[in-house]
């Protein structure tokens, strides 16, 4: 054995340990990758994850936390709307940064903040100047240990999410989806909206004491995901993430939430709107958690595109050609719990609704009886793949990506799995799929008309067997 | 007749044009104006084209026309696929043929995976170079900027309504001075024909600005410019505009419209774009004032923050496209003469003229107490930085880019930085002096009861504001100066909705 190769047997086995004590994989894409970008993954002692993924985005980097607290976490009763209401919060200050110091430092920095709540997740970004990556994680790392503010201050912050809630419900999309998912789930916390239900929203000022739990409860670096994109290098994050985060407490308690009881019949309800609009209905179908690797979480994605996207005979008819209806379309909305497959359509007139909805019904029954063409298939995997790749175009719609497959499967590659289980689905897998999900008893529909034109085909009020 | 001497000299003669006209086409082809980022490690690449064909164009009496042809282009089929067939075409690669008219250009753009480059390409050429000029997608296409007119400005947005009628009071009677969509009345009478001969006219390659980033491969530009000389030689250089227009006095425009809240914008021509070095003082100024859509400026925080008057509040020293959709300036609208706004976000009827006032009111103290030091020193550290953000991507870099070159200036991202390091409070507060003023504005309201809140602006009485929750001190003490603010209209004109972009 001659000393070059034992140095290179040293070096290769210094590369496996290196890579073991960081606990993850390779960090280079594959050839292939969807997600094409290299991407550093580390763990502290406290929990809390680390991702690094740098980026050609000369002096700007995207900087995430994400949550992993949603509205899904909401168990008690009462009180849906809090994980946003909090994340509101998360803007009032601590000690050492005041709410106005802490808009004065974004302004210096000429950073973007802004935060988001959804129903698995809430995600903190800034966006700025990479040179600024220290002074970031100070602030940042501050709020998410040391969040101080009063009851008053809880109080005035609660009539912003009522005025938020206010502004939303001028639209008839925020009733629909909260009496869709009313309806649709008995047991599960997917039964209300992230904004939450207006009476809960109503009784927030009283809950300073909650919220003070709230924070010890889900934000604990367990629970939370750095995430970091754009002009840095894996080192100075790393390093930095150490100094600021390291001595953060553990200490997250999993909400229990309870699982929802298979659907047995058929669930309808309908609205009646005040003001002139056109007629909506919005039908969704309970379909399984979503998992990355799984064929049938893939088949669901390309089923919205098979039958209601742009290209689908469907569409075509409804919208191109009788122009029965402006909107219409399908979405799989992954999850982390089960969840719905909803179909939102939106008719010229009241009387074309009904025709639409008996459209979508024999849409759906053609693609249960013969499987899709394979060639169309092969056409919606393309564009699937090439719409995901032409929006990762900068930092910050990389880390909306990235930020996104943490939250819902807890680590970045899942990206690239999702897009693998797109190659291996088959036509059969769609049939099989469609004939699973789209059954009547396992279907909810909300439909929606202006007062006194209620829309044919709803049982008028809400119907719950 | 056969005298050898005139034969010879016409031979000369035709060999001299043969020559020229070889000269002319050789002249053409390097005289596509094309901007290039590359960067080979980008799996994307952005294409615009950016032509001279904006609404100013448009004939007198057949506004609309430069919108009807760019749609006519890019979503209409081609000589040898229906449009269907074309969207069909892109749909595996998840591409589009996008297209924005604006008042001096026209841009139709896209982005592709550089796998799909060249079939892309192809597709892109096609549309542009092979247009089908179809009957029925001409009415279709004509039927949806009718639609754009009646349901989006009209019916559907209060707010695009408010920022799209402000633009035509400003230019009225200026090119700039109709929506690029045209109006209701001068859509129907376009024809075929018109599109046709202004396809020929203005799509040219002398009108033409070619931008190009991303990972292409070597030589992909020259062939993509050898390709698009096959469009029409054409002449550089643009219209020319008449001068800025004139305000004069406060003048009111109030939409009258079945709405349940007031969209105010107020604003007036600004004599400086872009290139101008002035532009840079006053963009440091309007950012104290009203930066878009962040709490950043002293409307959002005097208006939102404090008097909870509404959701918004910002200013603007350029126009500003699409500006609920967007949280940075969107590249390729460029125009070479502005105006200054400011965008007031729908506030309740009873708050209308209070809003008004308090808008007023941060601008005449902008204007009497200019920045302090303070203030100066952090805008300018804010736009220094904030300022970068605007050019996340490279396809937003290209357009800037395309836009400096339409200019005539440096790069518009560094040249902020380099004009911003070297300014001193001073220029600000002149720039304030120089170019911002209430005296002499247009308004648009987008309100119901229209003649209430006409009446209401004429008596021109105070306007006191009560409040729900606890106002510090410091607020209750300037609403004493806002409220009884004098606004002393000079025309208030009322209007109903169906009549706006009519004729």
């Amino acid at each position: 054995m001659s000393l070059r190769f034992s140095l290179a047997l040293l070096s290769l086995l210094f590369v496996a340990f290196a890579a073991n004590t960081a606990g993850a994989a390779t960090p280079q894409p594959a050839p292939g990758d969807v997600f094409p970008f290299t991407t550093y993954e580390t763990t502290l002692d406290n929990g809390l994850r680390v991702v690094t993924i740098p980026y050609d985005s000369p002096g700007i980097v995207a900087y995430d936390l994400v949550v992993r607290t949603g509205a899904r976490d909401e168990v008690e009763a009462g009180h849906s709307g809090f994980a946003h209401f909090f994340e509101h919060m998360m803007f009032r200050g601590t000690e050492r940064y005041s709410q106005d110091a802490y808009t004065a430092l974004m302004k210096r920095m000429g950073a973007n903040s802004n935060a988001s709540t959804w129903d698995d997740k809430t995600i903190y970004r800034l966006i700025g100047p990479s040179r600024e990556l220290a002074t970031m994680m100070d602030v940042e790392s501050d709020r998410f240990q040391n969040l101080k503010y009063d009851d008053e201050g809880f109080r005035t912050e609660s009539r912003a999410v009522l005025g938020e809630y206010n502004k939303s419900a001028s639209s008839p999309f925020l009733p629909m989806q909260e009496k869709l998912r009313d309806l649709a789930f008995d047991k599960h916390t997917y039964k209300h909206s992230t904004i939450g239900f207006l009476a809960d929203i109503k009784a927030m000022p009283g809950y300073y004491q909650y919220s003070l739990d709230f924070f010890k409860r889900f934000y604990r670096p367990e629970n939370v995901t750095l995430l970091v994109v754009g002009d840095v290098k894996r080192e100075t994050v790393e390093a930095l993430a150490k100094q600021y985060y390291g001595g953060w407490k553990k200490g997250y308690e999993p909400a229990s939430i309870p699982a929802e009881p298979e659907q047995t019949a058929q669930r309808k309800a309908h609205l009646d709107w005040p003001a002139p609009v056109h007629p909506l209905a919005m039908l969704a179908w309970h379909t399984p958690a979503h998992s990355a690797t799984s064929v049938d979480s893939a088949a669901l994605d390309l089923i919205a595109e098979v039958v209601f996207g742009e290209t689908s005979p469907l569409y075509r008819e409804l919208v191109v050609e009788k122009q029965w209806v402006d909107l219409l379309a399908g979405d799989a909305d992954p999850h982390r719990d089960p969840y719905l497959f909803t179909v939102t359509v939106r008719a010229k007139s009241d009387d074309l609704l009904p025709k639409a909805q008996q459209a979508i019904d024999e849409a759906i029954a053609t693609l249960q009886r013969q499987p899709v063409n394979a060639a169309r298939l092969e056409r919606i995997k393309s564009h699937q793949r090439y719409a995901f790749a032409l929006g990762l175009s900068s930092a910050p719609t990389i880390a909306g990506q990235a930020a996104q497959a943490i939250a819902l499967d807890g680590e970045v590659k899942s990206v690239n799995q999702r897009f693998a289980a797109y190659q291996k689905v088959t036509p059969a897998d769609v049939q099989r799929v469609a004939r699973a999900i789209f059954r009547p008893q396992n279907e909810t529909s909300v439909t929606l008309s202006h007062a006194g034109t209620k829309a044919q085909g709803a049982t008028g009020g809400a119907s719950h067997e | 007749m056969s005298d050898p001497r005139k034969l010879s000299a016409a031979l000369l003669l035709a060999v001299a044009a043969l020559l020229a006209a070889a000269a002319a086409q050789a002249a053409a082809q390097a005289s596509i104006d094309a901007v290039e980022l590359p960067s080979s490690s980008s799996p994307l690449v952005s294409l615009r084209l950016q032509f001279d064909a904006g609404s100013i164009y448009d004939p007198p009496g057949k506004e609309g026309l430069a919108a009807l042809t760019g749609l006519m282009l890019a979503e209409a089929g081609t000589q040898k696929r229906s449009y269907s067939d074309l969207v069909e075409a892109l749909y595996p690669m998840a591409a589009a043929i996008d297209l924005n008219i604006d008042r001096e250009v026209t841009l139709i753009s896209g982005t592709v995976h550089r796998d799909q480059l060249d079939s892309y390409t192809e597709l892109l050429e096609e549309a542009l170079l092979r247009p089908g000029f179809a009957e029925s997608d001409f009415k279709r296409n004509r039927e949806q900027l009718l639609a754009e007119l009646t349901d989006t400005l009209r019916a559907g947005s209060d707010e695009l309504l408010g920022l799209e009628a402000l633009q035509d009071r400003i230019f009225a009677g200026h090119p700039y001075g109709h929506p690029s969509e045209g109006t209701v009345e001068s859509l129907q009478r376009l024809t075929l024909d018109d599109v046709k001969a202004f396809y020929k006219e203005r799509f040219t390659q002398g009108s033409l600005m070619l931008g190009i980033a991303g990972g292409y491969p070597q030589g992909y530009l020259d062939r993509l410019k050898h390709d698009l000389a096959a469009l029409p030689a054409g002449q550089k250089g643009r219209k020319p505009l008449p001068p800025l227009p004139k305000v004069s006095g406060r003048n009111f425009t109030l939409i009258e419209k079945q709405t349940a809240s007031v969209g105010i914008q107020f604003g007036f021509p600004l004599p400086i774009n872009r290139g101008d070095p002035d532009y840079f003082p006053l963009m440091v100024a309007n950012s104290y004032l009203g930066e878009h859509r962040s709490f950043y400026g002293r409307l959002m925080n005097e208006l939102r923050g404090e008097r909870g008057l509404n959701y918004g509040d910002y200013s603007y020293i350029e126009y500003w496209f699409n500006p609920p959709g967007t949280d940075y300036p969107t590249p390729n609208v460029p125009r070479r003469q502005q105006y200054f706004s400011v965008w007031i976000r729908p506030v309740v009827p009873g708050d209308a003229q209070f809003a008004l006032r308090a808008a007023l009111y941060e601008i005449q103290r902008l204007r009497d107490k200019g920045m302090t030091q303070e203030d100066f020193d952090l805008v300018r550290a804010f736009l220094l930085n904030y300022t970068k953000l605007w050019a996340q991507s490279l396809e937003d870099r290209l357009g800037f880019r395309m836009d400096s070159r339409f200019y005539g200036m440096p790069y518009y991202i560094d040249e902020i930085d380099a004009r911003l390091r070297k300014l001193k409070l001073e220029d600000v507060n002149a720039a304030i002096r120089k170019y911002l003023s209430t005296d002499n504005y247009e308004a648009v309201f987008v309100t119901a009861n229209a003649q209430q809140l006409k009446e209401t602006l004429q008596k021109d009485d105070p306007s006191p504001k009560s409040y729900n929750s606890q106002v510090e001190a410091e607020v209750l003490e300037a609403d004493k100066a806002i409220q009884s603010l004098k606004v002393r209209p000079t025309r208030i004109d009322v209007i109903p909705v169906g009549e706006v972009f009519q004729k």
